[in-house]
This record gives C-alpha cells, structure tokens and sequence, in this order.
C-alpha cells in the first residue's frame, strides 16, 4: 500500500505563533531574515538558574480573540494553540460548513501542555498561603488543546494527541498525511502547541543542556539549547480535492516514517537518526539525491549537532551531501518541544513555497565536526523541490517527514 | 481494511498481575478497587482507587533493568515482556526494524512530574533531579519498552486521557494496514498518583467515597470517577503472517473506529451523538449488524454523564434486546485510566480464546436513578465469538472496536 492507488495529501493552511513572528506573514519574514526570538523570560522567576533566557512570546494579546471565560479556563499553550489553528483555518479557505465534520479529524502533538497552569496551583499549595483555583488543573492533560481545537469548529472526524516530547507535532504531520492517504479522513488539522513551563525550563537546566545566553545550533562554541515556545498548524488535505477548490497549496506532504534509538533515553544516536531518514524517504518514495533541504532537529547541545551531521552524512553517501543546504530553525525560535516539529514542519513548506532556505543564526565558528552547508546567518535563494524535516525526541523517538513543491 | 491478529497478551491490573491472574480475577468479578494507601489522602475528599498493591517489576526483569524507571514505565515494560513470551515470538530471529511499540496513557509517569517539581520548589534550581525530569515525558514508558527489547522500529505514545489506548490500537492497526511493521506491541499504561489524584480530587470530579483500610467498596452508579491503573501490551500482527508462523491467535481487530463529540472541558459527550456513530460506523466496517454482536464491553466508569449517555444510546442501539441487554462495564472493577482500553481488549480476547463470558451486568445498573449496586451475572456458557468495546472519554473522543474470533 501507501504508493500508486492512495491518495496525495496537500498543505492547504498554515498557522503559526512563536518569538519571531505571531502569524505566518511575520513568521516568514522574521524566518527569512534571520531575526532572533531569544530574549530574557518574564513568565517565572529565573533567580538561580545559570539561563535567563528563552524564545518567549511577548504579546500574546488573546483580547476580543478570546471570551474572558476561554482565557481564564484555557492554559498558554492552549490559547497560542487556538490562535495559529484559527490562522490556518481561515487561511486554508476553506468553507467547513460544505464538509461532512467527520471526515475532518484533529490529530496533534503535545508536549508539557497545561504544566504552567498545574506549577501555579502546586506553588500555591506548597506555599500553604491561599487555597488556589481548582480550574487552573483542567488544562493539565496533554490534549486538551486537540478537543478545544475539535469543538470549537466543530470537527467529529478522528482525534487524536501524540506525546513522544521533542517529536510529537512532527508524527501528528505523518499520522494526519496517513489518515488521508488510506481515505480515512479528508481533512486534517495537524501540528502542536507548547509554552514554557517551569517544569521544561528546570528540567533541561537540570540536564545542564541549556546556553546560559543563546543557542548556537552547530557552532564549535555551541552550550546547549535555548527552549522556546509557540504554536503552529498545518491544514493537510486530500490533493484532489483541494485542486477542484483552487486552494493554494502550499507543499505536498511526501511520507513520514518513526524509529526509535532504543539505545539511551536522553542521548541522541546517529544510528537511529540515519536509519529514520532513510526510511522516511523510501515511504515518500524520494531518492536520497533529489533532497535539496533538511531543516535539521539542530538543538545546539554538543552531541546532538554532531550526531546529526553524522546521520545526514551517512545519508546522503558525503557526496550528494555537499549540495544539501541544511538548517536549524530553533536558532531563532528556540526548542519549542511539542510544537518543534509543527514549528519546522511550517519553515520546511515555507521554504518549498517561496523557494528560498532559511538560515541558521548565530553560527560563527564553524565546528570541524560539523561540517555541512547549515546556511549560516542569511537565507538564500535556491531551487528546493523535495525537503526534509528532522525531530529527534527524548527516549530515542525519532520522526522525519518528506514534503515536496507543490507543481504549480 | 485488513485483519490483525492477537497473539499475544500481557497485563497488570488491580485484577491480577499477569494474564492468568487477571483472566481469574475477571472471571470471578472481583473487584480491585480499594483504600488508597500508597499516598497520604487525609487531605482529600475522596480515598479509593482500583490500584495495584502487589506489583513486583523484579517478577519481569532484573533490578538494573529498572533502577531509573518510573512506576508506569516498569508496569509497561513487565507487561512487554509477559506479552512477547505468550506469542512465541523470538525477537532475535525477527528484523527489529519491523517490530512497532505504540502506547497510550493519560499522562505517563506523572508521580515524576510532582516529584522533580517539588524538588525544584524545595531545593532550587540547583536542586531539581536530573534523573527525575526524562521520565516526565509520556513516551518514556514506550522508550523503555524500545530499549529494554532493543526495537528499533516505529515508537509513537498517545495521550487522550481515557481513549489513549483506542488510539495506540488504531494507529498500530494503521501501520499493519500499511505492511509498514510485521508486529507491534501495543499497549496502554497508567499509574495511580498523588499529583493525578490531587488533581482530579480539587476538581470535584471524583466519587467522594471515604473508606477504611479492608473495607468492601460497593460504589454507586452515577455517584463519581474512579480512577485506577495498570498497564497491557498486546501483541498484534497481520492475520496472514500470524498463521503463517503458527502463532496462537486470541482473536482478530476486525474494524475500528474513533470520532470525536463535542462538548465542553471535562465533560462527556452529553448525547452521545458521536459515540453512537462509531458504534454504527465499527459494526458497520465489520461487515455485521447489532444482533451479531454476542458481548459489549463499556467504558462506563461511576460518572453520571458517561454511564448514563452509554445507557441511553445502547438500550437505542440493541432495543431487539429489551430488558435482557448484558454489559461489562470493566472499569466497574479496577477503576478508569488512559490505557484501561488495553486491559479491556485483552480481557474480551481473553474471553474470545477461552470461550467463557465476560462477568456482565444488566444494563439497567447504569443507571445513576438505579437503587441497587451492580450485581455482576457470572455465566458458566454463552456465545463469546463477537465483541463490541466501546469507550468514550472526556474532552470528547469516542471510539468503537469489533473484535471476533478468528
């Protein structure tokens, strides 16, 4: 199956919210020209912590977007979930009351969901000084944000939240491109949201995997990751459908594949990371020299990069590897966790769009270990018709999904 | 759609640790639900659970296996491994690449989560565990499944609070369909902890029942969740390459289904609208009609909204049966969790192989007006060939699954 008779499967509407740009228009614009969303955290307190800093949203303005009862009920990540999936929504044109709802599901990623929301009622409680409010515990299962997203537009398709951390919103791009192509759904809304948590932010430090300034994605100088926050959507389609609508189709989504390392639960393998490239190419059915973009997983801790590199270079045989312009989107954004993969998976169409490869920022020195064209500091232009994009996730989880240009 | 096969089961619930035990337990009706003592719930309005008080991973695997896993991680990883062994599989002889582990659960090893964050609060940053933070994540069980087994195929965790493990089943069905994988593990696990519970307690969403230590807990329907824990692994495979091998096959996924209701945070499908669709669309798939179906496991769980939403769509769905409509409401037993739906797939299997019914109840327990407790109907006989598993969840999602025998 999965070649031949099934269906193709479309990017009809992106949505999106992160550091650099709170909707796809200023998304793109900061994404091409290189601008840097890591910047001092004003959402906790980060007395104590040897990093201060982290790609976080400054004006969430959910004013007159949301009702007072949505923004008082509904966690960060919830709420910068709805924005960029009313983004995509409206963005895709499409009409939904045409659509029979159930064959439109909601499948995305979660990563610390609500935690934000639970750290508040915790503290409190540990602080024994008021009694806090019990609803600030409803937004605390990873998926409230899908069944908001369903509800709100009223979409009784399938539903479904994956959690494999770093990696979640990438697989829900691959689930999503499944359920289409085997007829299940028509439509998908795919992708994730993530804000900062407490819990993240203390557990990386704790894991000593963060910059303390910014990070500095295969730079020799590189300490680590920044975190970062954000949400995006992508509307998936079934091709034909979205051609008889002339929707704007932003990409094709190829094929996907997950692996596991099984080898470490915090360290990443070059093993694994090859062996879920090459497979995520054979189910797109895309030869490995026709890649001209790998937007990398590119966290800037010290083995990941060099892993990394290793995986793509024993992927792409070294010499196919010299033509490959590869780039880490996190430079600007930071690590987003659960909606890293959505976050990237946007850069990844973008840049099939516009054909233009966005850069990674802060490389200044480059790492003999890393020794790849990263594209560092100013984005380029270039013919880009199959690209790749790379989530690596703690436990080994690995996701690689293959989008090409859509033919115009 | 194709036709997968069980061959293979592992479980350890509050009915039984291992299939046998549990497959006992289920037969007698027994309940696991019982006095929290494993945290302080002074505190709470509420002090039961169906939780397991005897779980020993050492059973499973030798103590280095384990030494940094978290309680949801050994549970899932024990079961892995009763499962692997019941379907004769040997992995050495299999290209691992081909072997998926799919999980579902509602939040993983959350006991970590409140844990590390305590630690934050009290010691500083300086302070917080390292250890602790990478057993947060909800895939960390199915990591742990992956390299306990060295499987290196796809690995993927769902987390939709109680319809988590429909979704691991539906997506491992997926990657079957697609010949992606030979076989998948696919699993369900939870675990019973003081930050869910606490959770769940402040949010007035539990049955405020108080008991004491040894005391028989007959709860009421419609009077309030009860939360439980556990984890199951099945092993699924293609039906052709199932026989092919020889593999003893429980039963076969004949269709499923999952949908997704509307309505508010925290709340059931109130009509139960979606629910009843999936219901339709599964036996539908399944190339049957209602009156085929010989057993109906329930995701009915104590709360009024979904026990009495099943009620009034069931008695619609099977009217042929009039007053003689017999459900296995499971959860009635070992309490609700995200991947009960395992426990309760292995349980119909179990009943499919084996031949003997589910424990069932009338119908008419479920609902919350009901003056009576449930009484569980133990039949010595009856058709087993045929199961509906139906389950919905708050926030929404529904699912239905038909299994038969082979």
């Amino acid at each position: 199956m999965n070649k031949d008779t099934s269906r193709r499967v479309a990017v009809t509407g992106l949505g999106i919210i992160t550091s650099i740009g709170d909707s796809v228009p200023a998304f793109r614009e900061g994404l091409f020209s290189g601008k840097c969303g890591i910047e001092p955290i004003s959402l906790f307190d980060t007395t104590g912590f040897s990093c201060h800093s982290a790609g976080q949203i400054k004006n969430i303005d959910p004013e007159g977007f949301f009702s007072p009862r949505e923004i008082k009920r509904n966690s960060r990540c919830d709420l910068l979930g709805l924005i960029a999936a009313d983004e995509a929504l409206s963005d895709s044109g499409l009409d939904i009351a045409k659509y029979t709802k159930e064959k439109i599901g909601v499948v995305l990623g979660g990563g610390a969901g609500g935690m934000l929301s639970w750290e508040k009622y915790r503290r409190a409680l540990w602080l024994k000084k008021t009694r806090p409010r019990p609803s600030l515990l409803l937004p605390t299962a990873p998926c409230t944000l899908t069944d908001f997203v369903a509800s709100r537009y009223k979409l009784t398709g399938l539903r479904a939240t994956i959690c494999t951390a770093c990696s979640s919103s990438a697989t829900s791009i691959g689930y999503g491109f499944d359920l289409i192509r085997s007829g299940d759904q028509d439509i998908v809304v795919t992708g994730g949201s993530e804000s900062l948590s407490e819990l993240t932010f203390s557990g990386f430090h704790s894991l000593r995997l963060m910059d303390p300034e910014y990070c500095r994605p295969f730079d020799r100088h590189r300490r680590g990751l920044s975190l970062g926050e954000g949400a995006a959507i992508l509307i998936l389609e079934d091709y034909e459908r979205a051609e008889d609508r002339n929707a704007t189709i932003y990409a094709e989504v190829l094929g996907y594949a997950t692996n596991s390392d099984a080898v470490h639960i915090t360290s990443p393998d070059a093993e694994g990371m090859s062996r879920v490239m090459i497979q995520a190419l054979k189910n797109a059915n895309v030869n490995v020299d026709q890649v001209d973009y790998i937007n990398a997983h590119g966290t800037a801790t010290r083995i990941n990069d060099q892993m990394e590199t290793r995986a793509i270079k024993k992927v792409f045989n070294g010499e196919c590897a010299g033509d490959l312009t590869i780039s880490s989107t996190k430079s600007m954004v930071g690590h987003c966790l659960g909606a890293a993969g959505a976050i990237e998976g946007v850069a990844t169409v973008l840049a099939l769009h516009e054909q233009v490869v966005p850069p990674t920022i802060h490389l200044e020195v480059p790492d003999p270990d890393c020794d790849l064209d990263y594209v560092p500091d100013y984005s380029r232009k270039k013919e880009i018709n199959f690209a790749m994009s790379n989530s690596f996730a703690f436990g080994g989880n690995n996701t690689s999904v293959v989008f090409a240009r859509s033919k115009v | 759609m194709i036709e997968i096969a069980v061959t293979g089961i592992g479980v350890i619930s509050p009915l039984g640790i291992g299939r046998g035990a549990f497959w006992e337990g289920c037969r007698k009706a027994k309940t696991g639900i019982k006095k929290i003592t494993s945290f302080d719930t002074t505190s709470l309005r509420s002090n039961i659970a169906g939780w397991i008080d005897d779980f020993n991973p050492r059973q499973f695997m030798p103590p280095k296996s384990y030494r940094r896993m978290g309680r949801v991680s050994m549970m899932a990883v024990a079961s892995s491994v009763e499962a692997l062994q019941d379907s004769g599989l040997d992995l050495d002889n299999i290209d691992k690449e081909k072997v998926a582990v799919i999980m579902g659960t509602s939040y993983g090893n959350s006991s970590h989560i409140e844990d590390f964050y305590v630690s934050l609060l009290e010691d500083g940053p300086r302070g917080a565990h390292p250890f602790l933070f990478p057993e947060t994540v909800p895939n960390a069980p199915a990591s742990h499944i992956a390299m306990f087994h060295g499987i290196t195929g796809p690995n993927n965790t769902f987390c939709q609070n109680e319809l988590s493990a429909e979704n691991a089943i539906m997506y491992a069905r997926n990657l079957l369909s697609q010949n992606l994988v030979d076989v998948v593990l696919v699993g369900g696990a939870d675990e019973l902890s003081a930050m869910q519970y606490t959770c769940y307690d402040a949010v007035g969403a539990l049955n405020k029942v108080r008991a004491e230590e040894g005391e028989t807990i007959r709860p009421e329907p419609g009077s309030g969740l009860i939360l439980g824990e556990g984890a199951g692994i099945l092993v699924m495979e293609r039906i052709d390459v199932a026989r092919k091998r020889d593999a003893k096959i429980y039963g076969v996924l004949k269709s499923g289904v999952i949908r997704g209701g509307i309505t508010d945070i925290g709340h059931y499908e109130i009509e139960g609208e979606q629910m009843a669709r999936a219901v339709f669309l599964a036996i539908e798939d399944a190339g049957m009609d209602p009156g085929e179906i010989d057993q109906i496991d329930i995701s009915a769980n104590f709360t009024g909204e979904l026990d009495k939403m099943e009620y009034n769509q069931l008695r619609q769905i099977f009217r042929g049966r009039n007053n003689n409509l017999e459900v296995t409401p499971l959860k009635y037993l070992m309490g609700d969790f995200g991947g009960a739906g395992i426990i309760r797939a292995a349980a119909i299997l179990l009943s499919i192989y084996n031949k003997l019914p589910l424990p069932t109840v009338n119908i008419e327990a479920l609902r919350s007006e009901a003056e009576n407790f449930p009484v569980w109907n133990i039949s010595p006989t009856g058709k087993t060939d045929t199961a509906l598993m139906t389950s919905t969840t708050f926030g929404g999602g529904t699912s239905s699954l038909i299994f038969t025998k082979q």
